[in-house]
């Protein structure tokens, strides 16, 4: 997991776990690593985590089984949704960068039809 | 104050084997070879004088020891071990002295005994004649010395709390402790003592005349342990109140 | 709120120097917090005057509501810069000595950490390299089940390889219950770390917050900020 100082970190590390769900590194269902063992592995304060776990928690990304720990999501939609948003994100960026460089949303069109 | 006590001893326990039984055995080879020539007194007393030096010597290093028992502690960073430590400074402080006190009376308990031992090879009728021209109340002479060195470190461990109380890491430190210390006993000699001493001289210019007055001298003996007592609570008590609220470590 | 840490008005002088200046502080149970700044700005000060060490020149200092005293220093656990082992110690005797002066004092985790510093017991204090004691502080400080660990510049003078040793022995004994304050100037290793920061400059505080906060609100890390608040 690779972040940077620069944004908050907690961002970034939601930002990430959403990645690989959708990427398919972590399973649909799977158990989370508890609180103190992603601190421990990522060598972040461990608030910080419980502030990722609470915010997928509230996006229903994962849910916490009582006594057993927290788990991913294994619902469909919400999957899809992820996907949805990440690929949004993606494009967004993209159609901004393109933007910045001066290239008008009519060539970019053209452009990614060339490319594809 | 038992665990603390504990580490002082723990520390230095070989050393402290080593002095007591190097004494011992030193006084015994000693006192052998001045018993095995019961007549020749000129043997008996080198003998004897070169068991006082070494006594002499392991008081020295008793001393000494006193003092740097608490001057690691101020000057040194494991300091910052000591005084972070879960107890009182005045129980750090205590079971320094406790040792040294120990100690003292050790060595007291070890020189005496060999110095008696010593004595009795000498011819008695030359040592009562020695003792009477003297007239000394042994006893309370050999606490009066006793307390008197105990306070010398007492004295000198407040000296060097002050001192680092007042300058927190300066290279004069050592000077300045010292400055404080003579200080500290020429007060002492002429506000303290003087006025008492003044008075054993006169109950001994009594002596001359009257033969009733070994006992006044005897008590006088004893209240001038009396007197070191009450300094030695003085300066322990001022010592451990830099310590717990005055110092900077 | 309860504060496992409290300072009003605290200030230190030494003859000249004014080491803190009427210095107002809380620090919260459960968090990681930073104090950062220049050499010579108060951090290690502040740090020694909540250890016991030093006595306040003015203002008050309490911990868990109570004066430096008997009580705080077993409750706090401080790390200095210096080497403050008797030089009579073999690290087995330090151990012992932890364990006989500290209730809070975990025997079973003290030896794992030694062993995970790659020490061993039967060395002795004046043969270990200055990396070496740095661990082995470490290692005795944190194997405390303290309220309050001070710990002043845990990174200085170490290699990478214990560097992240040290961070991970951190992060292990971090609990809700307790309290990690960490003075450095080596900001971007520990960063990450930090819930709070504290900049800390001639004796006054000259920035506060959430590290995320900032972060987030700047837009750079905390070491560039830093940088920038310090040139």
């Amino acid at each position: 997991m690779e972040f940077n100082n620069c944004s908050p970190i907690y961002l970034q590390i939601i930002d990430s776990i959403k990645q690989d769900v959708v990427v398919g590194k972590l399973k649909t269902g799977q158990k989370m690593p508890s609180v103190r063992e992603l601190a421990g592995k990522i060598k972040v304060n461990p608030n910080t985590i419980q502030r990722v776990y609470q915010e997928l928690e509230r996006e229903k990304i994962t849910f916490t089984k009582r006594g057993m720990g927290t788990y991913l999501t294994d619902e469909e939609k919400i999957i899809k949704l992820l996907e949805e948003e990440i690929s949004d994100k993606i494009i967004q960026e993209f159609i901004n960068g393109m933007n910045k460089l001066g290239f008008s949303n009519d060539k970019i069109i053209g452009i990614l039809q060339e490319y594809l | 104050m038992i665990t603390l006590l504990k580490y002082e001893i723990y520390r230095r326990w070989k050393w402290l084997v080593i002095r007591y039984a190097a004494l011992i055995i030193l006084g015994l080879i000693f006192f052998n070879r001045a018993s095995a020539s019961p007549m020749q007194y000129d043997i008996i007393a080198a003998s004897m004088g070169k068991f006082f030096l070494i006594s002499i010597i392991a008081f020295a290093i008793i001393i000494v020891e006193g003092i740097n028992m608490l001057k690691e502690d101020l000057f040194e960073s494991s300091g910052y071990l000591t005084f972070t430590l879960p107890k009182s400074e005045r129980s750090i402080l205590f079971a320094k002295n406790f040792l040294l006190f120990v100690q003292l009376f050790l060595w007291a308990l070890v020189s005496i005994q060999f110095g008696t031992m010593f004595l009795k090879l000498l011819p008695l009728e030359e040592v009562s004649r020695y003792m009477a021209e003297i007239d000394l109340p042994v006893y309370p002479a050999i606490l009066f010395v006793l307390t008197a060195f105990f306070n010398f470190v007492l004295m000198v461990q407040f000296s060097l709390t002050l001192t680092r109380t007042l300058l927190y890491r300066n290279k004069y430190s050592g000077i300045i402790s010292v400055g404080i210390f003579f200080l500290l006993a020429y007060l002492i000699e002429n506000f303290y003592y003087g006025p008492f001493l003044n008075q054993i001289k006169h109950a001994y210019i009594e002596i001359g005349t009257s033969s009733a007055s070994n006992i006044d001298l005897l008590s006088g003996g004893y209240t001038a342990v009396f007197l070191n007592i009450i300094l030695a609570i003085i300066f322990f008590t001022a010592t451990a109140y830099l310590l717990e609220n005055k110092i900077n470590i | 709120m309860e504060y496992i840490l409290t300072t009003k008005q605290l200030s230190k002088y030494f003859y000249q120097k004014k080491a803190l200046e009427k210095v107002d502080i809380n620090i919260e149970k459960g968090k990681i917090y930073g104090i950062l700044g220049p050499n010579g700005g108060g951090k290690s000060t502040l740090l020694k005057l909540a250890a016991g060490l030093l006595k306040p020149s003015g203002g008050e200092i309490t911990i868990d509501n109570k004066n430096p005293g008997v009580y705080t220093k077993s409750i706090v656990s401080y790390l200095p810069e210096a080497n403050y082992f008797y030089k009579w110690m073999k690290i087995r005797d330090a151990l012992n000595f932890f364990k006989d002066f500290y209730d809070d004092f975990d025997m079973e985790r003290a030896r794992k950490s030694i062993e995970f510093m790659k020490l061993e017991e039967k060395e002795k204090i004046t043969s270990l390299s200055k990396g070496m004691l740095g661990r082995l502080k470490l290692a005795l400080a944190l194997s405390r089940k303290a309220k309050l660990y001070l710990l002043d510049e845990p990174l200085n003078g170490i290699d990478p390889v214990s560097r992240e040793k040290i961070i991970t022995s951190i992060l292990d004994a971090f609990n809700k219950k307790s309290t990690i304050i960490i003075c450095s100037h080596l900001i971007y290793y520990i960063e990450k770390l930090l819930d709070y920061v504290f900049f800390l400059s001639e004796g006054q505080i000259i920035l506060a917050g959430e590290a995320e906060d900032l972060r987030n609100k700047r837009g750079i890390s905390i070491d560039r900020l830093y940088q920038e608040v310090f040139q």
